[in-house]
């Protein structure tokens, strides 16, 4: 008598991809870190053994800060969130001046400064420049400075240009 | 008289067999995106609060200097002396031109300290710093 094979299905059994998957899916999950880096970016100047061109005074804005995190704007001591609103009209008035008179915002610390201070000091002068640059490209353009294309982005950066110089510490007093 | 219930001849599952495929998917999604931590953090520190912050764009240019609440300084996996920063950074500066220094201080640090980093790091020819600090709500 021969009987006939049954031919077995040869296949390997999927039914726990799923959970493999998931595993490895709560791993990853647990694993991963969606944190953007946030910060204040700058840019150090060179070394260099020439001393600072000389630079005239109007164009200048020198913001001290001692190490009882007392701030003094151009010699009138001032509080660390009226920054901003001191810088802003100054940034303004020198829009349509050429390149060379636009103003500079030089920041000097202590060493005893605390770093929240010069941080704080910082974020104020960085708004300042970002807010008057919003508000440029809005009666210009229309539009947010972020929103703007590249080419009209250039020509505000040029009309404001964010010009901050890190001063080396010295004992302010 | 017997009652039957009707029943509805349509399928009254849900389709199972595309999940593992959803879900590789979202594997794929997770695995892409993840960056995994490669640095265990030794020093103890509070990032500052501002407002006019930036991203930083491309994570592989980005190298961090921890400055801890005691003053201890951290690159990479070891606590560095202040006259190694030198070094240390040319040579990733010279592996990577474009870098981007991220200051993680603490923000009861001293700007004595914060500014010998400076120094050190223009020493170095890295001159994009980028001061770390959390969103001000």
């Amino acid at each position: 008598m021969l009987r006939k094979k049954r031919s077995l299905g040869a296949s390997i059994p999927s039914s726990s991809m799923a959970d493999i998957a998931f595993l490895l899916l709560i791993f990853f999950l647990v694993a991963t870190v969606i944190d953007v880096d946030t910060g204040i970016g700058m840019t150090l100047p060179e070394i260099t053994d020439e001393p600072p061109p000389p630079v005239s005074k109007d164009r200048m804005a020198a913001v001290l800060i001692n190490e009882n995190n007392d701030v003094l704007l151009d010699g009138k001591p001032i509080s660390l969130f009226q920054i901003k609103s001191t810088l802003k009209p100054r940034i303004v008035s020198k829009i349509e001046l050429p390149k060379k008179k636009k103003l500079i915002v030089s920041l000097k610390t202590d060493r005893k400064t605390v770093y929240n201070a010069y941080i704080s000091a910082l974020d104020q002068i960085k708004m300042a420049f970002f807010e008057v640059r919003d508000e440029y490209s809005n009666s210009r353009f229309g539009m947010k400075y972020n929103d703007l294309s590249d080419e009209a982005r250039k020509e505000v950066k040029n009309a404001i240009p964010i010009i901050i110089s890190l001063a080396e510490p010295e004992a302010v007093k | 008289m017997k009652f039957e219930k009707k029943r509805a001849s349509v399928k009254q599952e849900i389709p199972t067999a595309s999940m593992p495929d959803i879900i590789f998917m979202l594997l794929l999604f997770f695995m892409v995106t993840t960056t995994m931590r490669e640095v265990e953090l030794l020093v103890d520190y509070k990032l500052p609060d501002a407002e006019a912050l930036e991203k930083i764009e491309n994570k592989r240019l980005v190298s961090y200097i921890w400055v801890g609440k005691s003053g201890k300084i951290q690159i990479d996996d070891s606590i560095v002396q202040i006259d190694n920063i030198r070094t240390i950074m040319y040579g990733k500066a010279q592996e990577l031109p474009s870098i981007i220094v991220s200051l993680r201080v603490d923000v009861g640090g001293r700007m004595g300290l914060v500014t010998d980093i400076q120094q050190e790091l223009r020493k170095a020819f890295c001159l994009r710093i980028n001061y770390s600090a959390n969103i001000k709500i």
